[in-house]
């Protein structure tokens, strides 16, 4: 066993102690809302950098986004966008001794520095949803395990870096390169246990908006964020957006590596909940999503009035088209607010001229430009990745 | 904060001719104490010595409701896949403990 990695003798002794120091704490809990529970959460302890957060889980951090954080703009401030480690993060990165290695199917194998990261290209700066691949993963019915996120596991952001394809260039693709791999400074606890490494076609590495990004909302990543350095995929779910950059692997074949060929994947075709043995893609692109952020399910409205519905939207992997506010039978076209770019949360709005009754299982329901429109029905999967069925509530007339 | 200031600095002498300066600056957090509130049940013990050193308890007592089988399949996963060093003696007993606190119904964080 390397240093700093599990023995059950040491484990043992970290569990005993730390139990011994339990305080027993009365909390504020927030629900989720998750069908059947649990549903409550926490929102403490708080972590260094962040504001109100919904804990999920102290080690490794998993922290939600309130979804009243959506109703004040499109983009996510810092220190509420949502957290999510898989394995232990470093809590201390030093700079000066921070390389990044650059290898695999290259003419030349580099290590990078900061400034030679940053003196690789042009500064773009591009605003892009990150989005965990299981984000509202505790709404699907029948449940299924895994992180129970509620819808927060998604923030956007302004990030600033350089492109991957000026990185890669530094080194200089070899024959026959077919996938870009990265890896981050955090490593499994456990030895022989599948470090969290993530690759992408070529095709999307050497895109203009892929990104090697050391700025976020025009400060540095925090470390919780990946400090010094991590991968932005514009419009690909944040799995891919590896976090504390330390390895860019140029790969000539398939990745057969645990998080790319056994996790992280999705059915090739719709499913039940009975089926056992179906094929696998992995989860990449982001399908379009909607959310109602101006009221909650169950508030009440005024009867006789106008009503306004606001909320944001997303494209997902391709730019924004439409937002529809839809009910049992009706639907109203949504006035789309200012755009950020097609990765970004989009403000849409919507006045309905006056409510005479119940609003029934309302939702905002978006398409995007590729055609992609969000479905009524959800897309169930074993790990609950990629949800993105109407979201719907229900307000009551009084 | 420093390297945020001196960020935000390099950025308006940057002005908008030229890309801004970047500058990194060391960085460091002390995260939270995680302090391992775990319901009482049988097998709690077992679950302490086996499962929490890699992960905050709320990771199990947020699942939903799954069945005996399911448990032994994810306790069975986290050992051939994660490599945790759980004894293999344990693994009923921890199965037992998450059984009894998903029947108990508590909804607790």
């Amino acid at each position: 066993m390397s240093e700093g990695r599990l023995t059950r003798r040491a484990l043992m002794a970290s569990a005993g102690g730390a139990v011994l120091a339990a305080p027993v704490l009365a909390q504020k809990l927030v629900d989720l809302g998750l069908p059947g529970g649990p549903s409550l959460r926490p929102i403490e302890p708080a972590f260094p950098g962040k504001g109100e957060m919904i804990v999920q889980r102290i080690r490794p951090p998993l922290l939600e986004t309130p979804m009243a954080v959506f109703r004040e703009g499109v983009i996510t401030p810092n220190d509420r966008h949502f957290v999510r480690w898989n394995w232990d993060m470093p809590t201390a990165v030093n700079a000066a001794a921070h390389r990044v290695a650059v290898g695999g199917a290259v003419r030349t194998p580099v290590s990078l520095t900061l400034d030679d990261i940053v003196a690789a290209g042009e500064q773009i700066e591009v605003v892009a949803i990150n989005q965990c691949a299981g984000n509202g993963r505790g709404l699907s019915e029948p449940r299924v395990t895994g992180t129970q996120w509620g819808n927060g596991a998604m923030s956007c952001a302004r990030w600033t870096g350089v492109r991957l394809k000026d990185v890669l260039a530094r080194a200089g693709l070899a024959p026959g390169a077919k996938r870009v791999r990265f890896a981050g400074l955090d490593v499994p606890l456990t030895d022989g246990a599948p470090q969290f490494i993530k690759s992408i076609p070529l095709d999307i590495a050497l895109r203009d908006d892929v990104l090697v990004a050391w700025g976020m909302n025009g400060e540095p990543l925090p470390l919780l964020h990946g400090f010094p350095l991590r991968i932005v995929v514009p419009g690909w779910f944040s799995t891919y957006w590896v976090k504390m950059l330390s390895t860019v692997e140029v790969l000539t074949g398939e990745d057969d590596s645990y998080y790319v060929a056994d996790s992280y994947r999705f059915p090739a075709r719709t499913i039940t909940p009975e089926d056992k043995d179906f094929p696998t893609v992995p989860i990449t692109a982001m399908p379009p999503r909607a959310f109602i952020t101006s009221h909650a399910d169950g508030a009440v409205v005024t009867k006789g009035q106008p009503l306004t519905l606001e909320g944001i939207a997303m494209g997902g992997d391709a730019a924004l088209s439409s937002v529809d506010l839809i009910g049992e039978g009706w639907q109203v076209g949504c006035t789309l607010g200012p755009d950020e770019g097609p990765y970004a949360f989009r403000r849409w709005s919507a006045t309905i001229p006056a409510v005479t009754s119940d609003l029934a299982n309302i939702g905002a329901r978006a398409a995007n430009t590729k055609g992609a429109v969000q479905p009524e029905v959800l897309h169930w999967n074993p790990s609950g990745y990629a949800r993105n069925v109407i979201e719907r509530i229900t307000l009551r007339a009084q | 904060m420093r390297a945020a200031t001196i960020l935000v600095a390099a950025l308006m002498l940057g002005g908008c001719e030229r890309a801004p300066e970047v500058t990194f600056t060391d960085a460091s957090i002390t995260l939270p104490d995680d302090p391992l509130d775990l319901p009482p049940g049988p097998g709690r013990q077992a679950v302490l010595e086996n499962c929490t050193a890699c992960h905050s308890p709320s990771t199990m007592l947020q699942q939903p409701k799954v069945s005996r089988a399911k448990w032994e399949s994810i306790v069975g996963k986290m050992i051939a896949i994660y490599k945790a060093p759980v004894d293999k003696q344990a693994v009923p007993a921890i199965v037992d403990y998450m059984v009894h606190v998903q029947a108990t119904g508590a909804d607790s964080p």
